[in-house]
């Protein structure tokens, strides 16, 4: 999601307002990578992440009008998936189960990947509420700052900070543990 | 023409009655509410990835190490799942029973079913055999104050998880699975 | 630390891409969805290539200038995350036999009553 004065994509999406197909595509193209991810950390599976990302897309469809710029497009696009990932969270009413063999490809297979970080990670995202896990998601995915991603989900901004010191308390302390370990271990 | 009938029934019943492996990973509910309730709470998952990892750790000089080694070995999967809470009756069975529910699928036995009235510790064990081998073991620990859930998968070599005892104090348990285990009293 | 754990987690949440087969059907099914307009007028595209060139190419040196720093510290990483690993077995494999302890224990207790009452005991 391009941050950008001069952003070619600007182009496609007056372009997809004037009912250019390819265009539109393009823009799918540039924006599913992050509406996808956004939609598979909050909602755990990947089925569930492809029904939302494809209602979102839709739903795009009929607001295009609306949409100013790519920003504009990015921002849209992020709080309508983070939204309705909540919505969709808060209507369960069971505890989704997870199956140990659901390992969708969460994070990506970079060859830097820390599986234990990513472990620890999944571990916190499944602890956290929806709003606090949209919170870190959008921070830490979507590199938004605090101010934005207030507004991004109409939240006051002291519970944005609020939620994002508690994670990575909560992050801290199990890489703690890890380093922990190194210590024992190195010093036996 | 009766003969051809049947053959296309059975034609098109064959897939849904073609043999499935039996699958010895418990799918697991996340949990979220009792973890924010707990006072500990610990997550251990352990895929193949991990596991390797792991194994390239251990110190095979090491008395402990080399017999963790060799329980490791053909070993798929550790996970484990505990909480432990500051007063009884914190957790509700029906937190554990989603579980349990898959222990009566086909393919797991009931290894040993047993109450304590001294430690009032209910512990389920389940085996699930697969060509005269265990591929997978369940355990299911519920304590006044603490529930735990073990799913160990893969070619468990229930002698070598024997020849822990003195490691970890695992005790010498009667594995002969020629006999039936003895039904335990009724679950509460 | 405080910089070190955001950096490491901004990499872990690096977007990923859906499924090749998901990403088709998408993309047909939104094209199909959006109403078919008469061709628009070309706009001016924007003169943006040599900007983004130049920062590419930036993009491109502070990388190769910060490779030899990250190998050094994924080396640390990877030793970190396997030595954590390795405790969260023994952590595991104790836990599991703490347990079968207590399924031991309830059997042995159940053993000696029953022999205990036959013995008159």
């Amino acid at each position: 999601m391009n941050d950008g004065a001069l952003d070619p994509l600007d182009d496609e999406l007056a372009k997809a307002r004037l009912g250019e197909r390819t265009a539109l595509a393009v823009l799918v193209q540039a924006h599913q990578r992050a509406v996808y991810s956004l939609a598979l950390r909050m909602l755990g599976t990947r089925d569930l992440a492809e029904d939302l990302t494809q209602d979102v897309f839709m739903q795009l469809n009929g607001n295009l009008k609306a949409i100013e710029s790519n920003k504009h497009l990015g921002f849209w696009l992020r709080r309508v998936t983070t939204n309705r990932a909540i919505d969709q969270l808060r209507r369960r009413t069971r505890l989704p189960m997870t199956s140990f063999e659901d390992e969708q490809p969460f994070f990506s297979a970079e060859d830097d990947a820390d599986p234990l970080l990513q472990r620890h990670l999944r571990d916190l995202l499944s602890d956290l509420s929806p709003q606090a896990r949209a919170v870190l998601l959008l921070r830490f995915q979507e590199d938004l700052d605090p101010t934005d991603i207030a507004q991004t989900l109409d939240m006051p901004i002291n519970t944005v900070k609020s939620h994002l010191k508690r994670s990575l308390e909560t992050m801290r302390e199990k890489s703690l543990g890890m380093q922990s370990a190194r210590c024992e271990d190195s010093s036996t | 023409m009766r003969k051809h009938t049947l053959s296309v029934i059975f034609a098109l019943l064959a897939p849904a009655l073609a043999w499935t492996a039996p699958n010895p990973k418990l799918a697991m509910p996340e949990f979220a509410g009792l973890a924010q309730k707990a006072t500990e709470s610990v997550t251990i998952t352990l895929d193949p990835a991990l596991l390797a990892m792991a194994g390239r750790f251990l110190d095979g000089n090491d008395p402990q190490d080399a017999a963790t080694q060799e329980v490791l070995k053909g070993l798929r999967g550790i996970y484990v799942r505990s909480y432990t809470f500051d007063k009884d009756s914190a957790y509700q069975q029906a937190d554990i029973d989603a579980v349990r529910a898959q222990l009566s699928a086909p393919g797991w036995n009931r290894l040993v079913e047993t109450h304590s009235r001294k430690s009032r510790a209910d512990v389920d064990i389940y085996i699930m055999i697969d060509n005269n081998q265990a591929i997978g073991l369940a355990l299911i620990a519920s304590e006044p104050r603490q529930f735990t859930i073990v799913n160990i998968i893969g070619a468990i070599d229930l002698d070598k998880l024997h020849k822990l005892e003195g490691q970890f104090g695992v005790p010498k348990l009667d594995m002969d699975l020629s006999k039936t285990p003895a039904p335990g009293p009724p679950k509460k | 630390m405080s910089q070190e754990i955001e950096s490491r987690i901004r990499a872990a949440l690096r977007p990923v891409a859906p499924s090749e087969d998901f990403s088709q059907k998408l993309l047909a099914r939104v094209i199909a969805d959006q109403p078919a307009r008469p061709k628009p007028r070309r706009l001016p595209s924007a003169n943006a290539r040599p900007l983004v060139w130049w920062l590419t190419a930036s993009l491109a040196a502070c990388l190769i200038l910060a490779v030899g720093v990250q190998q050094h510290l994924e080396q640390q990483r990877l030793q970190q995350s396997g030595l954590e690993a390795r405790r969260q077995v023994v952590e595991a494999l104790r836990m599991t036999s703490q347990k079968l302890n207590l399924a031991y224990e309830a059997v042995k207790n159940q053993s000696t009553s029953l022999s205990d009452e036959k013995s008159g005991v």
